[in-house]
Formats: C-alpha cells, sequence, structure tokens
C-alpha cells in the first residue's frame, strides 16, 4: 500500500549505491584497482551493517533495545562455522576428521548434533532457525509477560551473559574459548583464495541490499505503521485491538534472523569465530552504530556501521591508547547532542538555522515596533 | 422501554487499590442502544469503571458480561476491544507520530492479524470510509497532518473518529468535553447524539450542561464512592437530595 | 593519635581468651618444670655425653614437661650432627656446638650446650679445636624414637591451641595403643572444647587399632556419632578389614558410622553452602544497593555503575600504598609521586578503615560529575540515558587501564579480615563474615537515610513526581544530584569490599553489572527490601546450583534461566499502571 507519510528518499540514489557495492566495488577489485584487504574489510563492514539493520528494525522502528543482538549474529556464524570446520577434513592439525578441538579435547566420535552439518543447506537452515527460534522462545516470554523498556533491554542482556557463558564451556562442543578457526573450504572452493574472497563479498553486499528492500517493504506496509505505534504508544495499540505482543514477536524474530544472516557471511571472511563476538559489548557496539547513524531510518544504520567500524580502524592503529576513549566520548556527544545522529544533522543544521533567522526577524520586528512607538 | 437482553450487565464488581476501594459492589446494566451519561464527584470510580470493562485492570470480585455470552473478565485488552468495545480516553490518546489519516486506517473495522497487515489491502469501501470520518470530525484538510501537532480538542475528536473507525458496539467516552470550547463541546455532544441508537454509548462526564445536552430525558447514572447513587433522567437525578448532598450539595456549602 | 581498631580489638579478645583456655593447662606443666628446676639444655647436655643407653634415654624422657621450644630446637641439632663432644685430657667429656667458621689451622671455637658459653679448659684460656679432635654425638633409632615421643608430648601440652590441635591429630592418626593412656590423662585435663573434641577423637580413633572387638565396635560407633570427618578413612580400613575377616557386626557397626558421618559431611556442606549464599547475596546487595537507587528510584539506566565499584577499588588500593610505600604512577606522562607512611602490622591494617570512607566519596564525586555532565539531560530518555554513560564506561575503563596498568592490582587483606572461625567443621571466613555484617549496615543506612532524614523526604517526593515535587519548590536538581551521587557512594563501597574478595583489574565493575541489574529487576524496580531479597536469593540458589551441579557456570546460567521464568510469574510488581492516560 501507498503510505501518505511515504519516505522522500531518493530510490535512484539508493540504487546507485546498491550497484556500486554489488557491482562496482568487486570489478574494480577483479581489475586491482581495489586491493583485496580494502575489499575484505568492505565485506566486514557490510556484515556489521546487516546487523546494525537487525539492530534498528527493533529499536529504531518498534522501540525494543536489545542488548542480545549480537548473540543472534553469533549463533548464525557458529551454525555456518560448524558446517566450515567440517569442511576441513583431514586438513586439520591433527589429521583426523573430527575437528582439531574435539581431538584436542578427547572426543573419539563427532557428537551426534554435529554430523547434519555435513550438509551446507542444511547448515544454511540452521543458520535461520536456530536464532529465530531461540528469538522465538525468549520473545514469547518475555511479550507474554509484559517486559517492556529497559527492563527488556536488561534482560536480553541477561540472555546474552548466560549463552556467551555457555559458549564458553568446552562440554558445550562448540570449541570453547578458541571457538571455530582455520577454515579451509567453502563449498568446495578454497576459503582464502581472491575468487572466493570476492563471492563472499558481493554475497554480503547482495544480501544487505535484500535486506534493506525487505525492511524497506515491511516498514512501509501497514505493518510498519503498528510497528512504530507500538513504540510510541503501546497501551493504545492494545486499545486498537492489536495484540502488541504477537506483532513484537513476529518483529523479534524477523530481526533475530537477519542478525544471524550477518554473521553466517561475517564468518567465513574473517575466518574465525568465538564467544567473545556474542559477548554484551558487541551488541552494544551495534546499537552505537545505529545511534550513530541515525535510528528509524533505514540506510542511517549502514551508514553508522561503515563510519564508526571506518573509525574504529583507524583509530586502532593512529591511537591505540586512546580510541576507547574517543569512541565512548564520541557516542556521549551523539547521544547528548545528535539524538538523530549523522542523517538527522542536515535537518538539525536546518532547524538551528531557522530558528536564528526566526529570532532575527523576531527581534528586526521588536525593533521595528519600539521605533514606531517612539515616533509616536 | 422494551425487555432486550442486556448489551452490558455489571453485578457486584469490587476492586481496591492498596486500600482505596475504587469500587464497591456496583451494579451497572446498559442496553443495546443506550446513550448512558454517567456523572459522579472525582474519585467516584468513573474511570476505574471503564478501565474493568476494557481489561486495562481486573476486578477482585464480581461479574462482567457483554452480550450475554462473553465474560470480559476472562479477556484481555484486544480481545475485548475485538468483541467491539472502544474507548475514548480521558487525555486525548492518538498516535502523535502518525499522521491524522492513519491514526483512522489503524483503527478500521477489519483483522487484526500480522498477515493481514502486510498484505492487506486497503479497499475503495474504507477509503471512503476514512473520508467521511475525516469530514465527520471536521478534519479533512489535517489529513495528513501529524496528529501530534493537532489542537487539543482536534485531538478529541480524532480520537472519537478513530471510535467511528472501529465501528464499535460500545462506545465509552471518558470527559469528552474536558478541555474544549463551549462550541467544540456542543458539536461534540451534537455527535455523540448522532450517532445515539446506531452505536450504544456511555458518556462520563463533568460538565453539567453537557449532561443535560445530551442526555435529554436518557438514564443518568450517579456513581458515589465506587457504587451506584441514583439512577433516572437528569431533572429527578438532579434534585435527589443524595446526589446534592454528595455531588452538588458542595457547591452550596462553598457558598 | 592511634586509632583504636577492631583488629586490635579482636587481637586483645582472642588473646583474653586463650589465656583463660590455657591457663590451667599451664599449671601442670609448670610444676614440672620447677620441680626440674634445670633447664632443658643442661639435660640435654648430660644426655649426650651418658654412655649408657638406659640412663640416657631416661634423661631425653624426663624432657616430656620442659619448654617445647628449647628442646626441639636441641633435639633438631643432635639429629642433624651439629653437637659433638669434647674430651678433656681427664677423660671429662662435654658436648658443645662448633662456633663460628673455621680458622686457618681449620679449628673452631666451641660453645657448651649446657650453657651456651665457651668451652674453656682448666687455665680458662678458650679451648680451639678441629672437628677431628672431637667425636659427634650421634642419634640410634631407639633414641630418636624417645625424642619422638617427647616432642609429641610436648606438643600435646603446648600453650598454643592451634598447634595442641594438630598435635592431637596427628597423634591420632599414628593409632598407636601405647598412646592411649597419655590421651587419656590429657583429656581429664583439657579445658579447650575444641581439643577436648579432637582428644575424644584421636582415643577413638586409636582404638580402632584395639585388639578387643568389643572395643573396635565402641569406637567405630562413637566415631559415627561423633560425624568425625577425619577417621572416615580410617573406619573405612577397619570394615574391610572387618568384611575379611568375617565380623558382620562390626562391619555393620562401620556401615552405620560411614552413614553417619556422610549425613554429617552434608549437613556441614549445606551448612557451609548457605553461608557462602548469604554472604554471595550479601556481596550482590552492596553491589545492587547502589543501583536500587540510581536504578530502582532514579529510573537512571547507569552502564558505568561496574565503573563505580572499580572507582572505589583503587581507591581502596591507593589508600593501601599511602599507608605502606606510597603512590608512584605516571599516567599520562605526569610524574606522581607520593611518599607513603611505610606503616606495617595494626598501623597498616588501619588503611581499610580509611578506605572504606575514602572509596565512598571517591565514587560519589564521579557519580556527581556524570550526573551534572550527561545523566541530567536524559532523564525522560531512560534507554539513552543507557547508551550515553556505556560510553562513559568505555572511557573509564580505558583510563583504569592508563593509570593503573591493564593487570591486576594488588590490594592485600588487614589481619582482621583474613582469618576464619571453624564452628562443627563448617568454616567462616573472616572476610565473608564482615560482608554480612557491612550489607546489613549498608541496608540500615539506606532505610534510615531515605526515610527518617530531610533528604529522604525529598528523594521521595522527587522520584514520585518529578514535576510535583518541582511545582512545591523542591530543588528537584539538587536531590537528584545528591541522589545519584548517593547511589554511586554505595557503589564505592561495594568496590572497597570487592578488592578483598577478589582482583582488582579494569574490568572488575563488568563482572557484577548484569547480576546487580538482574536483582534489581527481580527485587521489584524501586523496591529496597525487594532488592535485599532478591540478592540474598540469587546468592543462595547461585551457591546451592554450584553445590548440586559441581560446576559455577552451569549454576549461573540456570540461574540466569530462572529469572527469566520467575519474571514470567511475577511481573506485576515491575509494571504497576496508572489510569485515567495511557502511559
Amino acid at each position: 500500500m501507498n503510505t501518505p507519510l511515504a519516505g522522500k528518499t531518493p530510490t535512484i540514489l539508493l540504487a546507485a549505491l546498491a550497484l556500486f557495492l554489488v557491482v562496482v566495488m568487486p570489478a574494480l577489485n577483479a581489475s586491482g584497482a581495489i586491493s583485496d584487504f580494502t575489499l575484505n574489510t568492505w565485506g566486514k563492514y557490510l556484515c556489521y551493517a546487516i546487523l546494525a539493520i537487525a539492530v534498528d528494525f527493533l529499536w529504531g522502528y518498534t522501540g525494543l533495545l536489545c542488548l542480545g543482538q549480537a548473540l543472534f549474529f553469533s549463533l548464525g556464524g557458529y551454525m555456518l562455522g560448524m558446517h566450515l570446520m567440517l569442511m576441513i577434513g583431514k586438513l586439520g592439525q591433527y589429521k583426523s576428521d573430527l575437528p582439531d578441538f574435539m581431538v584436542f579435547l578427547g572426543y573419539k566420535d563427532l557428537p551426534g548434533f554435529w554430523k547434519p552439518f555435513y550438509s551446507f543447506p542444511f547448515a544454511s537452515a540452521m543458520v535461520l532457525l536456530v536464532p529465530g527460534l531461540l528469538a522465538g522462545i525468549f520473545g514469547y516470554l518475555a511479550f507474554r509477560s509484559r517486559i517492556k523498556g529497559v527492563y527488556f533491554s536488561i534482560l536480553t542482556q541477561a540472555l546474552t551473559y548466560g549463552a556467551a557463558l555457555m559458549f564458553f564451556r568446552n562440554e558445550f562442543k562448540m570449541g570453547g574459548n578458541n571457538g571455530f578457526t582455520d577454515f579451509r573450504f567453502i563449498l568446495g572452493a578454497d576459503i582464502r583464495a581472491e575468487d572466493t574472497k570476492r563471492m563472499l563479498y558481493i554475497a554480503s553486499a547482495v544480501a544487505l541490499v535484500l535486506i534493506f528492500m525487505g525492511c524497506r517493504w515491511l516498514t512501509k506496509s501497514r505493518f510498519g505503521l503498528i510497528q512504530r505505534a507500538i513504540r510510541d504508544s503501546e497501551n493504545r495499540v492494545l486499545f486498537s485491538g492489536y495484540s502488541a505482543a504477537n506483532f513484537k514477536l513476529f518483529i523479534f524474530v524477523i530481526s533475530g534472523v537477519i542478525a544471524a544472516i550477518g554473521g553466517a557471511l561475517y564468518v567465513p571472511q574473517v575466518g574465525i569465530i568465538n564467544p567473545s563476538e556474542m559477548w554484551m559489548d558487541k551488541s552494544l557496539e551495534a546499537v552505537v552504530w545505529v545511534a550513530v547513524g541515525g535510528r528509524g531510518t533505514l540506510y542511517g544504520p549502514i551508514l553508522g556501521a561503515i563510519v564508526v567500524n571506518y573509525l574504529k580502524s583507524w583509530a586502532t592503529t593512529e591511537f591505540p591508547d586512546y580510541w576507547l576513549i574517543i569512541m565512548g566520548a564520541s557516542f556521549v556527544v551523539v547521544v547528548l547532542f545528535m539524538p538523530k545522529g549523522l542523517v538527522g544533522l542536515p535537518g538539525q543544521i536546518r532547524e538551528l538555522m531557522a530558528g536564528r533567522q526566526r529570532r532575527r526577524i523576531a527581534a528586526a520586528e521588536d525593533e521595528l515596533l519600539t521605533s514606531a512607538a517612539k515616533t509616536k | 422501554m422494551s425487555m432486550q437482553p442486556y448489551l452490558l450487565a455489571a453485578e457486584g464488581l469490587n476492586k481496591s487499590f492498596s486500600g482505596f476501594q475504587a469500587i464497591r459492589d456496583l451494579n451497572f446494566a446498559l442496553q443495546k442502544g443506550e446513550l448512558r451519561t454517567v456523572i459522579g464527584p472525582n474519585g467516584a470510580g468513573k474511570t476505574t469503571f471503564l478501565d474493568l470493562i476494557t481489561g486495562r485492570t481486573k476486578p477482585d470480585s464480581g461479574t462482567l458480561h457483554f452480550e450475554q455470552t462473553h465474560d470480559l473478565l476472562k479477556m484481555n485488552e484486544y480481545q475485548i476491544y475485538r468483541l467491539g468495545i472502544g474507548r475514548k480516553f480521558q487525555t486525548p490518546t492518538v498516535y502523535t507520530d502518525h499522521s491524522v489519516k492513519e491514526n483512522l486506517l489503524l483503527s478500521l473495522a477489519g483483522s487484526r492479524g500480522i498477515w493481514h497487515s502486510l498484505f492487506g489491502k486497503v479497499t475503495k469501501e474504507q477509503e471512503d470510509r476514512m473520508e467521511e470520518i475525516l469530514h465527520t470530525i471536521k478534519l479533512t484538510e489535517r489529513a495528513y497532518s501529524k496528529a501530534g501537532s493537532l489542537a487539543h480538542g482536534q485531538k478529541q475528536w480524532l480520537e472519537i473518529g478513530m471510535l467511528l473507525a472501529q465501528d464499535a458496539k460500545l462506545l465509552l467516552v471518558d470527559e469528552p468535553a474536558a478541555g474544549m470550547t463551549d462550541e467544540e463541546t456542543h458539536r461534540t455532544g451534537e455527535l455523540l447524539l448522532s450517532l445515539a441508537g446506531k452505536h450504544t454509548i456511555v458518556v462520563i462526564e463533568h460538565d453539567m450542561t453537557f449532561v443535560r445536552q445530551i442526555s435529554q430525558g436518557r438514564i443518568v447514572t450517579v456513581l458515589h464512592q465506587g457504587k451506584v447513587l441514583c439512577e433516572g433522567a437528569v431533572d429527578k437525578v438532579q434534585n435527589d437530595e443524595r446526589v446534592i448532598e454528595v455531588y452538588l450539595g458542595r457547591k452550596k456549602k462553598a457558598a | 593519635m592511634r586509632l583504636a581498631s577492631p583488629d586490635k580489638w579482636i587481637r586483645w579478645s582472642r588473646k583474653v581468651l586463650y589465656l583463660w583456655a590455657v591457663l590451667p593447662l599451664l599449671l601442670p606443666v609448670l610444676r614440672a618444670q620447677t620441680s626440674a628446676a634445670r633447664p632443658a639444655r643442661e639435660i640435654i647436655a648430660e644426655a649426650i655425653v651418658t654412655e649408657d643407653t638406659d640412663k640416657q634415654k631416661e634423661l631425653v624422657a624426663s624432657l616430656a614437661g620442659a619448654d617445647p621450644d628449647e628442646v626441639t630446637y636441641w633435639f633438631a641439632k643432635w639429629k642433624e650432627g651439629e653437637i659433638y663432644t669434647h674430651q678433656d685430657d681427664a677423660g671429662t667429656s662435654t658436648a658443645v656446638t662448633l662456633e663460628g667458621g673455621p680458622d686457618a689451622e681449620e679449628k673452631y671455637a666451641l660453645a657448651t650446650v649446657a650453657a651456651g658459653k665457651p668451652l674453656s679448659a682448666a687455665d680458662g684460656v678458650a679451648i680451639r679445636a678441629t672437628k677431628d679432635d672431637l667425636y659427634l654425638a650421634d642419634t640410634d633409632s631407639g633414641l630418636r624414637k624417645v625424642m619422638k615421643g617427647v616432642t609429641d608430648r610436648l606438643a600435646l601440652s603446648s600453650a598454643d591451641v592451634a598447634k595442641r590441635l594438630r598435635a592431637v591429630e596427628d597423634t591420632g592418626f599414628e593409632q598407636d595403643p601405647a598412646k592411649l593412656p597419655l590421651l587419656e590423662d590429657l583429656l581429664k585435663s583439657e579445658q579447650n572444647g575444641k581439643v577436648k573434641a579432637a582428644l575424644t577423637q584421636a582415643i577413638a580413633i586409636t582404638k580402632l587399632r584395639s585388639e578387643d572387638l568389643a572395643v573396635r565396635k565402641a569406637a567405630v560407633e562413637e566415631l559415627g556419632k561423633m560425624g568425625s570427618i577425619a577417621s572416615q578413612d580410617t573406619i573405612k580400613t577397619v570394615k574391610s578389614e572387618a568384611e575379611a575377616a568375617g565380623q558382620t557386626e562390626l562391619a555393620d557397626s562401620c556401615n552405620r558410622a560411614l552413614s553417619e558421618i556422610a549425613a554429617h559431611i552434608s549437613r556441614v556442606n549445606t551448612a557451609g553452602t548457605l553461608f557462602r549464599g548469604i554472604s554471595l547475596g550479601s556481596i550482590l546487595l552492596v553491589v545492587a544497593m547502589g543501583l536500587a537507587i540510581t536504578f530502582g528510584l532514579m529510573g537512571v539506566i547507569n552502564m558505568a555503575h561496574g565503573e563505580l565499584i572499580a572507582v572505589g577499588a583503587y581507591t581502596t588500593y591507593l589508600v593501601q600504598n599511602l599507608f605502606s610505600t606510597g603512590i608512584h604512577m605516571s599516567p599520562f606522562g605526569l610524574k606522581i609521586d607520593i611518599p607513603g607512611m611505610n606503616l606495617s602490622g595494626t598501623g597498616w591494617d588501619c588503611y581499610f578503615l580509611v578506605a572504606i570512607p575514602a572509596s565512598f566519596l571517591a565514587a560519589a564525586g564521579v557519580g556527581l560529575l556524570l550526573e551534572r555532565g550527561i545523566i541530567r539531560f536524559l532523564y525522560k530518555r531512560p534507554l539513552e540515558s543507557l547508551l550515553a554513560t556505556w560510553g562513559v564506561s568505555m572511557v573509564m575503563q580505558q583510563l583504569f587501564r592508563m593509570i593503573f596498568g591493564a593487570n591486576n592490582v594488588q590490594v592485600g587483606s588487614p589481619s582482621f579480615l583474613s582469618g576464619n572461625w571453624t564452628v562443627n567443621d563448617v568454616i567462616f571466613g573472616w572476610n565473608r563474615v564482615f560482608v554480612i555484617a557491612f550489607a546489613g549496615l549498608i541496608i540500615f543506612l539506606t532505610w534510615a537515610v531515605l526515610t527518617k532524614t530531610p533528604l529522604g523526604l525529598l528523594i521521595r517526593a522527587v522520584m514520585q513526581n518529578r514535576s510535583m515535587a518541582a511545582c512545591m519548590g523542591v530543588r528537584t536538581q539538587r536531590v537528584n544530584m545528591m541522589t545519584f551521587a548517593f547511589g554511586s557512594g554505595l557503589a564505592g563501597l561495594a568496590g572497597a569490599f570487592l578488592s578483598q574478595l577478589g582482583n582488582v583489574g579494569p574490568n572488575l565493575g563488568q563482572n557484577y553489572i548484569v547480576d546487580s541489574f538482574m536483582t534489581v529487576v527481580v527485587g521489584g524496580v524501586g523496591n529496597i527490601m525487594g532488592t535485599v531479597i532478591s540478592a540474598i536469593g540469587i546468592g543462595m540458589s547461585d551457591q546451592s546450583l554450584q553445590q548440586t551441579l559441581g560446576d559455577p557456570v552451569t549454576g549461573k546460567i540456570l540461574v540466569l534461566g530462572a529469572i527469566i521464568l520467575f519474571l514470567q510469574w511475577k511481573p506485576s510488581g515491575l509494571f504497576a499502571t496508572r489510569s485515567r492516560s495511557l502511559d
């Protein structure tokens, strides 16, 4: 349906950007104009952007600040990682069919739940299913008992904390502390080869574009209206006959699955996944990207994810001691002075200018009046 | 008065908030098509009564039935809404960040499921209905403005419009005249009167001029300390000694 | 000026206790010494030169009532071959030790064992001799056995309760029937309850070796009744012997005794878990109390709360250094050198008493800055205050790293926090007892501040309705500031205590932040009493799950799961809605 309040974003510009990410960047890389390293870094950024959209879909549009989105991101990564671990075959350090960490821990057989992961389609299905299911169960419990606002944030934080603790344990059979690494093949291709990396980049870019378009469609439908209605006045939504809990659950699951897709694309590109990826501050970092970029818009999170991560990789090499301080402080500044993020900055400046102008006009009028009074 | 079955029937309702008895053994019956005005001093339990009907709070004891068969106490807010009970809150509660028309769209009768929200199309009839309501509540020109930018009275009207869009069987209207100019109040009264008969309406009000305007010989219920003090036509009620004592009498003493 | 410190008080009271316990015990020992009338070293000197081995043993045995330290010292020297005998021309032997190093002729100065004086010839000239001129005073196994008996006996009557206790236990495990009379004798005169119990146990354990089946059975039963954990292994041995020998009755008694002991052990463990649970709960409580104020009352999600805890812990560290070697740091290229007071012992112990208020003030100060600088702009946007304070927490963590280093710093415990009480096999660490007591104090203080002071009245008014309070002329800005500072100060106090229980590092606060948020949420936001109950509840379930599962991590995960389920069951306390208008 066509909403009266349709976004004014020029569709052509967005299409051009999408084309640039999906086609031009890889082409430039193939011709040697962009280094493999740069392309790989951008591939990472795009996965972060997917995570940021997931956070924004929940927070910016529905008002649910989830501090556990990195959990779904990592879960997606872990699911694909399991497949990649099995694809190493006998090329591992211990020349065994079992993943290295299992040999190291003295396992003789592959645990039952690992076995289906030999199949890529199964692993891909699990990338969507496992995080979706977890989000479904947790969301059902949380929304049913009407947990919202900061309580929801705190609970999701606890969920993430618990999950990370679990993954840190060797007994969980997911690689413990060290997680998964040393991947060799994906779909039969050498995961470290240039071509494979380019394909992975393209896959991330395509996924980002599709997710962007999907979310755009969702937020512009009547569903999007309800979504924002929940954000602004959840109780009123109940008195409009909508089951806010069902809607929130649906949104939470979608957001979890989106994050998981980002994670599944991220892991083969960086070649490692471990429990520190689901630690609480990772989730908060993703929230930072969204806040910096501008929440409640779909391009804001993408912009935020890229800008913040670019800044991060620059600052960590230039000022290794100070980057946390720079990040933290700039974050405080954004929250205090730029509630709409980078995307909202032009508008804010315009408003500021307009305000100044209004004041100037008012002052001029005053002057006119007083001078008129004097002449009388 | 015809002996139709009651649309809404409350029996022996009790509700207390940490020691304060807001509703005390309340009995209340409403017939289909009625326009009932409920008055009473502050703290008489008027708003709490609406909270109980709409599922916002649950009573400590008592029964509450809609159309005889539906036990409202077993349902939550949105289920009760879906039965066809709409409510206008005392302070206008609209979606401030949505446009006026979007507010109406969200309230339109129809499926409330996720699937429908994603793929359901707005039909021609629905478009027409929204235009009609916009006209009725005199907001046609503001259709695409944010609801948050409306004046207080206009928000009240929008909320009434949302009730109309819902096509509710029972309209619960909590102090519609609050914060309105005399002219707006009068128009609100006319709007409610035009709805009477088609819908069943309960109006809670303080403004006696307004009550006189809309009751026009219809039953007025006086609540006091959580129970019904008396019921009857507005003249009868206003001359009832008990009512004068608890409600109007205070003015005399003050004077 | 000297402050009367609690540790001093504790030490005094302990001394007094010891005195009472030991006094009656000392009497026979003192008598023994007076009757011997000769210092132990003289007797030892005589024994060394005695040719007759029986006479020698008799002399050594007579030392059983002498000064334990002296006897042990000389026995050790004797056994290790550091004592020689010197024979003068008249053929008189004297026990001597070598003094100092050898001279050019390999000769040593000699000192008598009996008096420690230089050995001199008849003409008064000090005798020097090479090792070859002397005879080594050796010991044979028989003599060594007697010596061991003497030292054991001495240890059994040592004035130090702990030493005496250990000696009694050791003797019991020897299971030497020959020592039974001695132990029984000691039991008669022993006054200290713990030593008495140990003696009874030692006697029973020794009796397990008895030839008499009935005695053995009685001993087993007695040990079972005592719930003697120490005898568990010995009883198992007796049991397997009894089974081998077909003594079913004895074997049955053994089984009964063992199950009684097992029951005792589980009781001890339960009590221990209970205690640890309460103490963990108290830690949570101390940490969460600050949050209960800033989050529960003010509705501010302060993600930097953990860093305020770290501020308290680092303040404790600085105060400690000030009391010892001083503060020497060079953060950001600045050189900071503050000379310390170089105190030790009780003086140093006092640092903690200074650190408590210091950490409160330091954290309250930081909290004040935080409130003025950031939080006051975000009272209406709780989710954003969460994000901004997280930024602050990042900055603070990095600052800690830059100032104090990325590694943990060492904070020592004052002596009054580093011991423990053992009551009926259950160990109560003083630091934990102290935390419990302190948590109680904090609850009381918070309660008193909130309900009994004008500030508390203002706080409650502002927290219930900011704008209404402002309309009534309450200076809400100032109340907000004070409340937040108070809550932050409580976090600092928590830090001072955590420094006594674990490591102090830049990430200290992070480990507690999730737990303490959960504590406040479960307790019911804005409800101090709820926070208390939930802290204790979470602490207890955490510890008991840890004990039953034998794995802290699974326990923790289960507790988190349980909390989520708990909120299913009782979310209403958290979300009271007002009527009339929505939200």
